[in-house]
C-alpha cells in the first residue's frame, strides 16, 4: 500500500462494511516505474481512481495481474478507456501457474523416462538405416545421389588439410614423447616402431574419426535440424519420401567411404611427421623407414583400415540423427550439433575400446 | 494532402529490391490514431512498402517522416528511438523460436524498460491476456498454431506501447472467425491506446471492417491507383481497376 501526491502511480485498500476491498488508484502509470503492491483479502472488489492523471498499458497491466483472481469485481467508475483495456485481456486459466514447477523426484523421473525415449529413438534411426541401406541395395530406396557427391567432396576432400595437419602433429608428438623415454635405455630407433604401430592401429583411425564429428556430425546435425525446423523433412514424408533413405543415407555412405581413406592419408602423415622429429634427433631417414616397415604388418593396417570404416560410420549417424530428432526452435539446432558431437566421439571411444578387446580376443 | 499533425507522410517515395525500383512517386499522409491498408496484387510491392515506412529498409529515392523523423536524414540513435517507438508484425509473426511466448514479449520490455522483472512478467502476461494467449504463455512458437502466432506476434509488437503498429498480412491464412477477432483486436487496440496502425492485407472483407484508409499499389503503372476510404472502392467510380480489385471482378 503506498501512496504518492507527486504523481507517482499509488494504490491503497480499505475493506468496506460489507466485506468488499476498495482500492483506491491514482497518479500517473508509466511503463518505467515501479509499480505498488496491494494485499486483497476476499473475492469482492470495487476499484475507484482518484486524481488517476495518465497511464499506459501499466495501469490495465496492474489491475489484470491483481484482479485476475477476484469473483466480483467493480470497475464500472473508472474511465471508459481504461475498463476497455482490462476486459479485453480474457482471464487465464486458473491451473495455469502450477504447472511450471516440478519436485525433485518428478524432475528425475522426467530425465529417466526422456533418457528411455532417446535410446528409443537412436536404435530405431539406426534401424531405419540399416533398412534403408538394405533397400537401397536392392534399388527401392530414394537416395538423393547428387547430395552424395557432394558430401564426399565435403567431408572428404575439404577435410584433407586439418586431418593433415592433426596427423602430422600427433605423429610429431609422439616421436617426441618416445625419444626422451627410449633415449634413456639406448633404444631411440624404435620410435619408429611407436609412430608407425600406434599411428596404423590406432591414432589414425582415432584422429580422423574425432575430426569428423567435429566437422561433419555438427554439420549434419545443423542441415538436418533446420530442415527440420522449416518442415522440409515433412515435405519430404508427404512426397512418400523416407527423409532416412534420401537425406541421411548419402551421408553416412559418404563418410564412411572417405574417413577410412582420410585415416590413411592422416597414418602416413603421422608416420612423416614422427620421421621429423626423428631424424632431427638421433636417426638418419633410411634407419626411420626401415624400421616403420618393419613395423606396419598387413593386420595392423586392417586393425585401424575397419575402425576406421566404423568410425566414419559412427560420426555421420550421430549427426544425422541428432538432427533429425532436433528441436523446432534455433536453440534446438544448436543442442542439435552440440549433442551430435558429444555423441560421436563418446561413442568412438567406446566402440574403439571395445574393438581393442575384440582384436585381442582374434589376436589381430 | 499533408499536415504537420500527420504521423505519418512520404512524399516521392520509391522502393524497389537492389537497385530495381518497382513503385515511384508514391505520395502519402496519415494522421495519428488511423488505420491504413496497402493493398494491391501479389508481388507489387506491398510489404517492401511497409518496411521503408517503418524504416526498416532504405527507399530508393524520396523521402519519409516518421513520428515527425525524416527517416533518411535521423541519425542511427534517432532511427532506432523510432523503431522503437513503432511495433512489427511480419508474415510468417517471426516469434524467437527458443523463447517462450512470454518471453517474447518480455524480450523488448526487459531491453528498453527500467522496471522491475515482476512488473515486466505481468505486463507481458497482460498482453498475452489481450490476445487471448493467456493459456499458451509457457508454450514455445513451434508448439501453438499459424493463428496463434499471430496473435503473439501482434502481443510482441505492442509490447512497448508503440505509437505505430505495421502488421504484414495479420489474416492471412486464418479461418474467417479467427480473422474476425483478430479484426475486433485490431479495433479496439487503437480505440483504447489510439495506435497508428498500418496494415499490408489481400483480405477484403478484413480490410473494409477495420481500414479508415487504404491504398492501392498499381504494378502497371508502378504508382498508387487509389486511395481513400475502403468502402468508397466498393462503388465503381474514377478508380476501375481498384473497384475490380475490392469487388473480385473481372478487369480487363
Amino acid at each position: 500500500m503506498s501512496h504518492a501526491p507527486t504523481g507517482l502511480p499509488f494504490a491503497r485498500t480499505e475493506v468496506l462494511a460489507d466485506g468488499t476491498a476498495l482500492v483506491t488508484i491514482g497518479g500517473a502509470w508509466e511503463l518505467n516505474q515501479p509499480l505498488p503492491s496491494i494485499v486483497i483479502k476476499g473475492d469482492r472488489a470495487k476499484v475507484v481512481a482518484e486524481g488517476l492523471t495518465d497511464f499506459d498499458s501499466s495501469l490495465p497491466a496492474w489491475l489484470y495481474d491483481n484482479f485476475k483472481n477476484i469473483r466480483q469485481l467493480d470497475i464500472s467508475t473508472l474511465p471508459v478507456r481504461l475498463q476497455s483495456l482490462v476486459q479485453m485481456a480474457e482471464k487465464a486459466s486458473s491451473d495455469h501457474a502450477q504447472s511450471d514447477h516440478a519436485g525433485l523426484l518428478e524432475t528425475f523421473g522426467s530425465w529417466g523416462v526422456e533418457s528411455g525415449g532417446s535410446w528409443a529413438r537412436a536404435f530405431d534411426h539406426i534401424g531405419h538405416t540399416a533398412l534403408g541401406f538394405l533397400k537401397m541395395l536392392v534399388g527401392r530406396a530414394k537416395v538423393n545421389w547428387g547430395d552424395f557427391k557432394l558430401q564426399l567432396q565435403t567431408s572428404g576432400v575439404d577435410a584433407l588439410p586439418i586431418v593433415a595437419l592433426l596427423g602430422f602433429l600427433t605423429g610429431l608428438i609422439m616421436a617426441y614423447v618416445g625419444l626422451i623415454q627410449l633415449r634413456q635405455v639406448g633404444a631411440t630407433v624404435y620410435v619408429a616402431n611407436l609412430v608407425s604401430l600406434a599411428m596404423t592401429r590406432e591414432m589414425g583411425a582415432l584422429m580422423t574419426g574425432i575430426i569428423a564429428c567435429g566437422r561433419t556430425s555438427t554439420a549434419y546435425a545443423s542441415q538436418l535440424g533446420s530442415m527440420n525446423v522449416s518442415q522440409e523433412t515433412d515435405a519430404l514424408r508427404a512426397l512418400g519420401i523416407n527423409p532416412i533413405e534420401y537425406l541421411a543415407l548419402p551421408r553416412i555412405l559418404a563418410v564412411t567411404l572417405m574417413v577410412p581413406l582420410l585415416a590413411v592419408f592422416a597414418t602416413f602423415i603421422g608416420i612423416f611427421g614422427g620421421m621429423i622429429v626423428a631424424c632431427a634427433g638421433d636417426l638418419s631417414i633410411e634407419q626411420y623407414l626401415t624400421q616403420a616397415i618393419r613395423a606396419i604388418s598387413f593386420k595392423s593396417f586392417l586393425v585401424g583400415f575397419i575402425k576406421s570404416i566404423a568410425f566414419g560410420f559412427i560420426a555421420a549417424w550421430a549427426g544425422c540423427y541428432r538432427g533429425s530428432v532436433a528441436k523446432r526452435s534455433a536453440l534446438g539446432v544448436g543442442e542439435a550439433a552440440t549433442s551430435a558431437a558429444v555423441l560421436g566421439i563418446t561413442f568412438i571411444v567406446i566402440f574403439d575400446a571395445i574393438f581393442a578387446v575384440i582384436f585381442n580376443l582374434f589376436d589381430l | 494532402m499533408n499536415d504537420t499533425s500527420d504521423i505519418l507522410t512520404c512524399t516521392g517515395l520509391a522502393i524497389g529490391h537492389g537497385k530495381t525500383v518497382i513503385m515511384d512517386r508514391l505520395n502519402l499522409s496519415l494522421a495519428p490514431g488511423k488505420i491504413l491498408a496497402i493493398v494491391g496484387p501479389s508481388g507489387c510491392g506491398k510489404s517492401t512498402l511497409m518496411r521503408a515506412l517503418g524504416g526498416l529498409d532504405e527507399p530508393l529515392g524520396g523521402k519519409t517522416t516518421l513520428m515527425g523523423v525524416d527517416l533518411a536524414a535521423a541519425d542511427g540513435q534517432q532511427r532506432q528511438d523510432i523503431l522503437r517507438q513503432s511495433g512489427f508484425l511480419f508474415q510468417g509473426a517471426a516469434l524467437f523460436s527458443s523463447l517462450t511466448l512470454r518471453e517474447n514479449i518480455e524480450m523488448p520490455m526487459r531491453e528498453f524498460l527500467k522496471a522491475p522483472r515482476k512488473d515486466i512478467r505481468q505486463l507481458a502476461e497482460y498482453k498475452l491476456a489481450l490476445v487471448g494467449l493467456a493459456d499458451a504463455m509457457d508454450k514455445l512458437p513451434s508448439e501453438i498454431s499459424g493463428g496463434m502466432a499471430k496473435r503473439a506476434g501482434i502481443a510482441r509488437a505492442m509490447a512497448l506501447d508503440p505509437a505505430v503498429i505495421f502488421l504484414d498480412e495479420p489474416s492471412a491464412g486464418l479461418d474467417p472467425l479467427s480473422s474476425g477477432r483478430l479484426d475486433e483486436l485490431i479495433l479496439r487496440l487503437r480505440e483504447a491506446y489510439g495506435t497508428t496502425i498500418i496494415l499490408v492485407s489481400h483480405e477484403i472483407p478484413s480490410i473494409l471492417r477495420t481500414a479508415d484508409f487504404c491504398v492501392y499499389l498499381d504494378p502497371d503503372t508502378g504508382t498508387i491507383g487509389g486511395y481513400g476510404p475502403p468502402k468508397g472502392f466498393l462503388q465503381a467510380g474514377n478508380s476501375p481497376k481498384v473497384h475490380a480489385f475490392f469487388t473480385q471482378a473481372r478487369f480487363d
